[in-house]
């Protein structure tokens, strides 16, 4: 029971980074490489707050949520404005800079990591800050804001000519995707009580995206979707540990070429997500079969 | 003045490595217009091949150098043929490119470290040409690694080859007209699917011979992919898509890199490319020689 | 007669290249202008200047008397200035719907917080957002494709889409390019008619790259010609076509590409 209580806390945990890069990647169509250097400084922020200034844990959350949040502003401000690869390959370069920068600092532990941090991640906290997360990121992707940002990523030009400020939109997804990463960092943090810069590397970036991939791009519910499953299968079959990311590559690969919108297709698992699915489909077959209709007069 | 020049010295021989890397994945830049974020693995690869070649199939140093590059250049195109095109067939939005890279990376470092195993190898030495066997040549009062002198010595010659053939022969040229306008090449006559294999090609056996100098110098070990970090900075240093640009990235990256491990101390080393990366991005982002040009609408 | 729009003396260099060179002129209040030259003439620089897309080298761009030419695009589009594309840019994995409804977004005024808390405002402004689009695809006779996925409408519509998507805004000025490219002789009947009805029902005013003679001479009232990226001539339909130097450029032009 705790294994699996265990489990579902992990799965908590990621899920809020995931919900919040599903924004940025999925629905504006960035791409970060950096973003467990957002859920470090959440994770440290918090540590320090609950361990070294033993304040309570809520405004440990807040802070490492505030501090992501702050320095994805002035990172988003540097990067922005770059082309797509350009912004990809700073977002690399800040979230090894931010590793880099903690291995230097002795106050939190440096290399080594930082061990014994109070245990205040409960599975109700986590489940309670999840429902928050999927409401948050429902409502605003269900917004005139969401959809202006589902227009920069489909068509920045044409986003531009339809009045829309294309930088602070991206500004928007990147701080909220940023405080959610630093709000996962400090229940991570708080949950297993030992943190090394090295658990927020690159790889640990590339994980989250992974997970928002494998749900499908532009899919709160596929994002959920891919956190489940990418989170709890490789504990399920911990004996295939080292084949797991080579199954995770070849999965990225094969989803890219084959079904690019992953496993929901970019539609979401609700009533009207489904309804608006199948009318997109019995609106596609409509248009094909006029076409059709006109094709034999013609020949006619 | 001595430890400078010893810092010179190292910053050259880095510099060379970092160069074979960030050319090869310039040049695909510069055609393909993405970064191709799997050209690490392919140098990680390459290194494995002439490692084997080496140790396992017994061949002489230079076959096994030849194999590694052939092998991580057929690597790249496989991966151009079963991942890319069929993107670039359906015109995916380059965000996909990027993922599928991504994807190909992990699933290549990570098939590495299942079946060989993630324990760094050692070129054995006695398996190494004489020359290359003993230690430091002393030339005044500075140690010039013979490792080095031959990792400079084969880069360059790599490099100048590739220099000449993109600015001397039909099929260089080629390259050059798809990389400054792919629609317009095609319509000249030149295969635009040829030139991106030929480009896959030869970026891969650049990361081949890349792989084996580096593995030569410290070890062969699958994460070694992670160190062509070094090189995308590089040539975004240099200017994405520009060949002397990442030439030079490379070089003023490894310069900068080992005066400040020397001066200052190697924990900051890393820092320092990082913030150089994202200053050079903020303040000239097409690098230092690259094109700055306006979006046609 | 007054004037929505004016160049003067706009000018914008690439490298050492005019594309545009000193070119000036005025667009009339509620009226369809049309901008032709041969290919390269700079006429869709012309339209990346208007629309902020390029910065200006030179020169000035006024809209309704106010300089416009240092403003962002997102800026100008909310002034009153959109456009389409010559080579149609949707949200190609939206629907129809969602594309129009996309770009209604200026009419409302909610922010972040009351979004994601639904207040009040929120939902009586979405409200309003969806009926404004429903009017819209109304209009311009999409009602019963709304839920097709804009990547999957035949030509014809993607480009009726894109009018439709730029006429959200409730522009001043609404500016074409070539919106006739690729359509038959009986589409463009149509889509003439289609812009001649849009003028008037969204009391607005059109400027218009075309290279079809028949759409230009047909629905606009005033022609500017351009040649290497100065003009060449400027007036009603009838003197530019009778004007020597526009025959000779222009048609040249068209009879060498014979």
């Amino acid at each position: 029971m705790e294994y699996i209580q265990g489990i579902a806390i992990l799965i908590g945990i990621n899920l809020i980074a995931v919900l919040g890069l599903s924004i940025l990647t999925g629905f504006t169509g960035l791409f970060s490489f950096g973003h467990g250097g957002f859920m470090a400084i959440g994770a440290y922020i918090s540590a320090i707050v609950t361990a070294r200034l033993h304040l309570p844990f809520a405004l440990a959350i807040i802070a490492g949520a505030v501090s992501a949040g702050l320095v994805s502003i002035f990172i988003g401000r540097l990067t922005l404005k770059l082309k797509g690869d350009y912004f990809c390959i700073a977002t690399m370069g800040f979230g090894e800079a931010v590793r880099v920068i903690l291995n230097n600092i002795d106050y939190v532990g440096g290399a080594r990591g930082w061990e014994s941090l109070p245990q205040l991640t409960s599975i109700w906290v986590v489940l309670g800050l999840d429902i928050a997360a999927v409401i948050v990121a429902w409502n605003l992707i269900n917004s005139r804001h969401g959809r202006n940002l589902v227009a920069v990523r489909e068509e920045e030009l044409a986003a531009q000519m339809a009045g829309i400020d294309v930088y602070r939109h991206k500004m928007i997804a990147l701080v909220v995707s940023a405080a959610m990463a630093g709000i996962a960092g400090a229940l991570m943090a708080n949950y297993i009580q030992f943190i090394r810069p090295t658990m927020f590397n690159m790889a640990k970036s590339t994980d989250l995206t992974i997970m928002v991939i494998f749900g499908g791009l532009g899919s709160i519910s596929g994002s959920i979707v891919g956190t489940f499953l990418l989170v709890s299968l490789p504990e399920l079959f911990r004996n295939f540990a080292q084949w797991r990311l080579v199954i995770y590559g070849l999965a990225v690969i094969v989803i890219m070429v084959g079904r690019p919108k992953g496993v929901m297709g970019g539609f979401e698992l609700t009533p009207s997500g489904i309804r608006k699915s199948m009318a997109a489909r019995r609106a596609r077959l409509a248009l094909e079969a006029e076409a059709r209709a006109l094709e034999r007069e013609d020949l006619a | 003045m001595n430890q400078f020049l010893q810092q010179l010295i190292n910053g050259l021989s880095i510099g060379s490595i970092y160069a074979l890397m960030a050319v090869g994945y310039s040049l695909v830049y510069s055609i393909m217009n993405f970064s191709n974020f799997a050209h690490g693995s392919v140098i990680m690869l390459g290194a494995y091949f002439g490692f084997f070649a080496l140790t396992l199939a017994g061949l002489p140093f230079a076959l096994a150098f030849f194999v590694a590059a052939l092998s991580a250049a057929g690597v790249a195109v496989l991966l151009e043929r079963l991942a890319y095109k069929p993107l670039r067939d359906r015109h995916a939005p380059f965000l996909y490119f990027i993922i599928t890279a991504m994807g190909a990376s992990i699933f290549i470092d990570n098939s590495v470290i299942a079946t060989i195993g993630p324990t760094p190898k050692t070129f054995p030495s006695e398996l190494l040409p004489s020359f290359l066997q003993s230690g430091a040549i002393r030339i005044g009062h500075v140690d010039v690694g013979r490792i080095d002198l031959a990792m400079f010595a084969i880069t360059v010659v790599c490099l100048v080859a590739l220099v000449l053939f993109i600015d001397f022969t039909r099929l260089g040229k080629a390259i050059q007209a798809t990389a400054y306008n792919m629609k317009a090449s095609a319509l000249m006559g030149i295969n635009p699917g040829f030139v991106i294999i030929l480009v896959f090609a030869i970026g891969g056996a650049l990361a081949g011979v890349a792989g084996v100098l580096y593995g030569m110098k410290y070890q062969v070990f699958p994460q070694m992919s992670a160190i062509t970090l070094k090189s995308f900075i590089a040539a975004v240093f240099g200017g994405l898509g520009s060949l002397p640009g990442a030439m030079l990235g490379s070089l003023l990256l490894a310069l900068i890199e080992t005066f400040v491990s020397g001066y200052l101390s190697t924990q900051y080393r890393d820092l320092f490319s990082f913030i150089i990366l994202i200053a050079m991005l903020v303040i000239r982002p097409s690098g230092i020689m690259g094109k700055t040009a306006e979006d046609k609408a | 007669m007054s004037v929505v729009l004016e160049l003067k003396g706009l000018t914008k260099r690439f490298g050492g290249l005019a594309a545009v060179n000193d070119v000036s002129f005025k667009v009339r209040e509620g009226g369809i202008s049309g901008l032709i030259g041969p290919n390269g003439a700079g006429k869709t620089t012309i339209f990346n200047l208007i629309t902020g897309v390029y910065k200006v080298s030179g020169g000035a761009i006024e809209f309704r008397g106010l300089p416009v030419q240092d403003k962002e695009p997102y800026q100008i589009a909310g002034l009153g200035i959109t456009r389409t594309f010559q080579n149609i840019r949707l949200f190609k994995e939206l629907s129809v719907f969602d594309n129009v409804l996309t770009a209604c977004h200026a009419s409302a005024k909610y922010g972040l917080t009351e979004a994601v808390l639904r207040l009040p405002r929120f939902r009586r402004e979405e409200k309003a957002l969806h009926e404004k689009a429903d009017s819209l695809l109304e209009i311009m006779g999409l009602r019963d494709r709304t839920d097709v996925t804009a990547n999957n409408l035949p030509y014809g519509l993607q480009r009726r889409l894109e009018i439709t998507r730029a006429l959200a805004l409730d522009p001043k000025l609404l500016l074409l390019d070539e919106p006739a490219a690729g359509m038959n002789p009986d589409e463009t009947e149509q889509l003439m008619r289609l812009i001649a009805e849009v003028r008037s029902r969204f009391e607005l005013s059109v400027l218009v790259i075309e290279h079809h003679m028949d759409l230009i001479m047909g629905v606009c009232e005033h022609i500017h010609v351009l040649s290497f990226g100065c003009t060449l001539a400027d007036g009603t339909p009838d003197e530019v076509a009778n004007d020597p130097q526009v025959v000779e450029a222009y048609l040249g032009a068209e009879e060498a590409k014979k």
